[in-house]
């Protein structure tokens, strides 16, 4: 068997036991299995998912930062407020 | 009277001393957790060869299996933190709980999903009720439980003694996860395993290893961060109180 009838017979992506003759002129649908998905989008999928819940958990977190933040305002100026008032009394 | 005052200063000092060797620990650990993320992401993209059968999907597993890990690591500090409470009833075990819990619902929702998208090209399923799949979901809504519960339930002492109780029971289930695949077998890879696994390239086993480094500092950098806010959180409460007890702030 020659290289080029070879090439021509291999199995390829298209699938097994078509010609490269065969896959020039019709288009197969894989049927079902891993071959529906590509790898490469799978795991970009994987890392943006794991950096968004990352991202999700500190913001959640500085979420609750800036609420200590605001009632500890809210204090200050309450203590401000009765410092005041005992020194004018 | 002079004794005492000087006491209550030496005190103060001390304290904001000890406050600022822990920012110190806390941003040196930062530190190192996103220079860890940095080489990772270098070792798993660059050296790390593609592996045979799978393809470029299998580097999902350098993050996934250390994600898994730092799940342990959350609900480890859950099951202590909460052990701690029931035996002490201090507000730092109770904030070291809950923050183990928080640590443990974000990994757990990070290993369900990557192991989902690698199942994908791996088995042709996002899902199967496979023995480790279903006890780590188990696991999951275990903790989401517990953060539920102390997100809705109030911050009295009983409903922090229930969450605890749920925190050491909730901890009977990591082991399951982990010897599931042996005991029951599944589709479950069995990649790492004491006789020294399958990972067959160095580089594969060094992307493997940082991956652990990486994800045990991230996940210590999110405990830690989680306990000072909720200790802060703690203590302004009892400012708080205080003031209202002092009349300040009632107006």
């Amino acid at each position: 068997m020659s290289a080029d009838q070879a090439a021509r017979e291999a199995p390829g992506a298209a699938g097994q036991g078509t010609t490269a003759d065969d896959r020039g002129a019709t288009f197969r649908a894989v049927e079902g299995g891993n071959q529906m998905q590509s790898g490469e989008k799978l795991l970009v999928e994987a890392y943006a998912f794991i950096w968004i819940v990352v991202l999700v958990f500190v913001a959640s977190m500085f979420r609750r930062q800036r609420r200590l933040d605001r009632r500890i305002e809210t204090l200050e100026t309450a203590l401000q407020k009765a410092r005041a008032k005992s020194g004018g009394d | 009277m002079a004794t005492s005052e000087a006491l209550a200063a030496g005190t103060k000092v001390e304290t904001a001393s000890s406050r600022s060797r822990g920012d110190v620990a806390f941003y040196t650990v930062l530190a190192l957790c996103a220079a860890a993320f940095l080489i990772t992401i270098h070792v798993i993209f660059f050296k790390a060869p593609v592996e045979s059968t799978m393809g470029i999907v299998q580097k999902i597993f350098y993050f996934h299996v250390p994600i898994a890990y730092s799940m342990y690591v959350g609900a480890a500090a859950c099951f202590v933190g909460s052990a701690g409470y029931l035996a002490r009833g201090t507000r730092g075990w109770d904030a070291f709980a809950r923050a183990g819990a928080e640590c443990a619902v974000a990994m757990g929702v990070l290993v369900l999903v990557t192991g989902a998208l690698w199942g994908a090209k791996a088995w042709g399923v996002y899902w199967t009720w496979d023995p480790r799949l279903t006890t780590a979901l188990l696991s999951v809504l275990i903790y989401v439980a517990y953060v539920v519960l102390r997100a809705f339930a109030g911050d009295g002492d009983s409903e922090r003694k229930f969450a605890a109780a749920l925190g050491v029971l909730g901890a009977a289930n990591l082991p399951i996860i982990h010897y599931s695949v042996q005991k029951w077998g599944g589709n479950h890879p069995k990649v790492i395993t004491s006789g020294g696994g399958g990972l067959k390239h160095p580089d594969m086993k060094l992307a493997l290893m940082l991956g652990f480094l990486t994800f045990t500092l991230l996940a210590v950098v999110l405990i830690w961060t989680r306990v000072r806010i909720e200790l802060a959180a703690a203590r302004l409460g009892e400012a708080e109180e205080e003031a209202l007890e002092l009349g300040v702030g009632e107006e």
